[in-house]
């Protein structure tokens, strides 16, 4: 009986933080993921202060570009109650059909239009999947993973396996343009490229069309209750076509940046990638059910693993200890939101 | 619109309505009148007709005969956008609410949608947006604040969410606001405020149809009622000119008294004993005893800590401390397997989503307890075996079906129900919790279900039923105790008290029913 007290007093403080710091988290489960950044933030820092060198600051901001576009592609399509693991195929095989026919047949075509084609295909190929999925009712993951096969296996078998080196000089331009430059401690400049401005600009149109247009609403509505919403008369086939076509143009516009950045097209590249694209979009705090989430968690959580993925050999944790961070934070956010969940229930 | 009602008062007349699914008649010839600002109960066993008639209303499904006139407008069938159009709105009993939306989005992201006629490419009003639903939440008695307005649905509790969804029909101009079972999980309280709701609409000139099963409410409300048997329309008119034994007896079409079940007596053998069990908040140093055979009610408002009580006898949700013995043998109750173990079985509230495999056959979910003793020394399951147990307790449940590898998904309510608790007794149980035995079950199958709870009383195994339904509490029990705020403040005779005494004590504030 002497239990009863404690208890008493435990569900009091219990009540307590769920009226403040809980209730917050709950409904902000972004914060987790920031609170986490800076706490890595600074203990690197302090570890090592060359990590606040412009170098590795631009070093990380470059690095999120390409998983940041495919993050919010993720991120759309998980609040909408599916998953994608096409992506990254989606991606490999707009940048390299699309540099290879740049390079072969029009090699002065503007960059502007290189970035529409980039866009535009991918944006048909991730209509093929939504197609698939709405048609058959088959589960996202089913078709991606099948979609994920055959786009790595037409670019392959019918595109090309050899690398692209000597890209057209407008792509190379386009990798290349600057946006600010620094000197480095140690004298050397270094340069801060303009494409990098792609990831906020696709965050801020994501973010638009998710929370002001009714499209977007409609986005959370089928992520809530598929059902629900078309007795409620959202149309779920515009909806998933919309929505599959703007992650596949975001990870298309990721495929040609990742070429025009790294001054090559590999046509084994991007795809294995998808996992840690996902897990950025999880531990951003939106949930793999579907129907939550926000634009500025998903980028969080994609700074989260970049950072990982780029400084912790920094402070003299080996490169191969990255995966294991990463899936610790993972289980860890988990935990979290599930004890926070229980506790809120009770 | 305005200048039909005026000149014919009646908003929608079904006649002579038919409708045939393949072979089954489900609606014989209806005749209908709803006029605005009144209320309508329509009531019927399961499978009478009245979803199919509701149906008819909202567009959903097209009668294979009759005319429809619905603002003196006459129709062979409506689409669900005519429906709308004219303002028929339907409440359905899932609420069909988006969980991750805010209140707001709720109940008038429709209104946006309707007006770009289902376009999803347009920019969202939010101003638009809150002034709809401010207005809406403010006609049915919700707080229109920035902070309600934002908050998720899945957040709110369930009378709210009722109350959510009601607001969503009304926001978009309804004349006719059609409520499938809307006060099945609501707690008296409030149900009070639905009903005061229900008035506020009927001034608004709205007509309200409710599709129940609790007489007592449609009383309460008032207005007509419309009694639906085997597809067709045997009574309307003013409820208040039937009795509750006449809506029976037209529903059934046999007349079924409220008399009391309980005819057996409890041993004097004490099966369960129950000392200082607490699970803070929910409810505190709870002591009783059940008897060998003995039929004990509990009842409560939702937040009484009835509901938590039977968790943590059951195990689902442990008690913190206080002890709990079986049969004079301490019990430690920490999971549903220890209550197996000690003979204690649970039939949940919820039969649809906690207790039954609604996919898998009535053999399946009977011997779903004793699975581990129908195997061989090999592991095998012997099938025979398992049908012969399935069947004993098909025909101890009196199923209306022998065929046991029917899926539990295809019977009615009160045959589900009747499985459920037929499964506990594959494995011979001492005691049987029973939380909310009649929920969503028509009048003839709770006669059946009464019948069969006094047949285990009669075998010697102590039941507790937790319950709202108040004459079910009477007609079955012997003892009745009332939960109020975590602890039990009244211990009634069953055979002498009244429904009054009862509300008493479940209403009463704290203070004053401790002394």
């Amino acid at each position: 009986m002497t239990l009863f007290p404690i208890e008493k007093a435990r569900a009091a403080e219990r009540d307590d933080d769920r009226v403040s710091l809980g209730g917050f988290i709950r409904k902000h489960p972004e914060t987790v993921t920031a609170v986490l950044l800076v706490v890595i933030c600074v203990v690197v820092a302090i570890l090592n202060p060359d990590f606040l060198q412009p170098s590795s600051l631009i070093d990380i901001g470059r690095a999120s570009v390409v998983t940041g576009l495919f993050a919010l592609g993720v991120f759309v399509i998980l609040a909408a109650g599916g998953i994608d693991v096409s992506f990254t195929a989606i991606a490999a095989l707009t940048m390299y059909s699309i540099t290879l026919l740049t390079t072969r047949y029009a090699p002065g075509l503007p960059m502007i239009l290189v970035l529409v084609m980039a866009v535009g295909g991918g944006m048909l190929l991730g209509m093929f999947n939504g197609l698939l999925v709405y048609t058959f009712s088959v589960p996202a993951m089913i078709v991606t993973i099948g979609t994920q096969y055959l786009f790595r296996g037409i670019l392959l078998a019918f595109v090309g396996t050899v690398w692209i080196m000597a890209l057209p000089e407008q792509m190379l331009a386009f990798g290349r343009a600057p946006m600010l430059q620094f000197a480095n401690s140690n004298g050397a400049v270094v340069t801060l490229p303009l494409y990098v401005l792609v990831l906020p600009a696709a965050a801020v149109l994501t973010w638009w069309i998710l929370n002001r247009t009714l499209m977007g609403r409609a986005i959370f509505a089928m992520g809530g209750s598929a059902r629900v919403a078309e007795r409620l008369g959202y149309n779920l086939r515009t909806i998933h076509l919309f929505l599959f076509g703007f992650a596949g143009a975001l990870a298309g516009l990721a495929g040609i940046i990742h070429v025009c950045s790294n001054r090559l097209a590999n046509p084994f590249d991007l795809v294995g990638t998808e996992i840690n694209v996902i897990a950025a979009v999880v531990l951003g705090g939106a949930r793999i059910t579907g129907g939550t989430g926000t634009v500025i968690g998903t980028l969080l959580g994609v700074l989260l693993v970049t950072v990982i993925n780029n400084v912790l050999v920094m402070v003299g944790i080996p490169s191969t200890w990255q995966r294991f961070v990463v899936g610790a934070f993972i289980l860890l956010a988990a935990a979290f939101f599930v004890v926070r969940q229980r506790r809120n229930r009770s | 619109m305005a200048e039909d009602s005026q000149t014919d008062h009646c908003f929608l007349q079904l006649k002579q309505i038919h409708k045939r699914f393949g072979g089954v008649h489900a609606l014989r010839g209806v005749d209908l009148k709803i006029e605005l600002g009144q209320a309508y109960h329509l009531l019927g066993e399961n499978g009478c007709g009245k979803s199919t008639v509701i149906k008819v209303m909202s567009g959903a499904i097209s009668p294979t005969e009759g005319e429809i006139i619905l603002n003196g407008e006459s129709f062979s069938a409506l689409t669900p956008i005519q429906s709308l159009a004219a303002g028929i709105e339907t409440v359905y009993q899932d609420l069909s609410l988006i969980p991750n939306l805010t209140v707001a989005e709720n109940v008038a992201l429709s209104e946006q949608l309707v007006h770009g006629e289902g376009r999803l490419v347009r920019r969202l009003d939010r101003n638009q947006l809150r002034v709809t639903a401010s207005a809406a939440l403010a006609s049915v008695g919700l707080p229109a604040t920035r902070a309600f307005l934002t908050s998720v649905v899945s957040d709110l509790p369930l009378a709210q969410r009722q109350l959510v969804a009601i607001a969503r029909a009304i926001a978009t101009k309804a004349k006719l606001v059609i409520m499938d079972e809307p006060t099945t999980s609501l707690t008296r309280r409030e149900v009070e405020n639905l009903i005061e709701v229900v008035a506020r609409l009927r001034a608004d000139n709205i007509a309200v149809l409710f599709v129940t099963h609790k007489l007592d409410e449609c009383y309460r409300i008032g207005g007509h009622a419309i009694v639906f048997r085997d597809g067709e329309c045997v009574a309307q008119g003013p409820l208040a000119s039937y009795s509750k034994a006449d809506i029976a007896e037209l529903m059934t079409g046999r007349k079924i008294d409220a008399h009391r079940y309980r005819v057996g007596q409890p041993a004097g053998e004490t099966l369960l004993s129950v000392e200082r069990l607490t699970a803070a908040p929910s409810f505190f140093d709870v002591d009783f005893s059940l008897h060998k055979g003995e039929i004990l009610g509990i009842t409560g408002l939702a937040d009484s800590g009835r509901n938590e009580l039977a968790l943590a006898i059951s195990g689902v949700r442990p008690a913190t401390s206080g002890s709990i013995s079986v049969g004079g043998v301490a019990a430690r109750i920490r999971y549903p397997s220890d209550a197996i173990r000690h003979g204690i079985g649970y039939v949940p509230e919820n039969r649809l989503d906690e207790g039954l495999f609604l996919e898998k056959s009535i053999l399946d979910n009977e011997t779903a307890l004793v699975v581990a003793k129908l195997a061989n020394a090999w592991g095998i399951i012997d099938d025979g075996k398992g049908r012969a147990i399935a069947a004993e307790v098909a025909k101890d449940m009196r199923l209306n079906t022998t065929d046991i590898d029917m899926p539990v998904g295809s019977l009615s309510g009160g045959n589900q129900q009747r499985v459920l608790i037929g499964r506990w007794l594959t494995i011979e149980p001492k005691i049987l919790l029973l939380h909310g035995p009649t929920v969503g079950v028509d009048v003839g199958s709770k006669d059946t279900i009464y019948r069969a709870i006094q047949v285990l009383a009669e075998r010697g195994i102590g039941l507790i039923v937790i319950s709202d339904d108040l004459p079910e509490l009477l007609q079955n029990c012997d003892r009745i105790l009332v939960m109020n705020g975590g602890r039990f403040v009244a211990d009634l005779d069953a055979s002498e008290a009244t429904e009054e005494d009862i509300y008493h004590a479940m209403l009463a504030s704290i203070s004053e029913t401790v002394q």
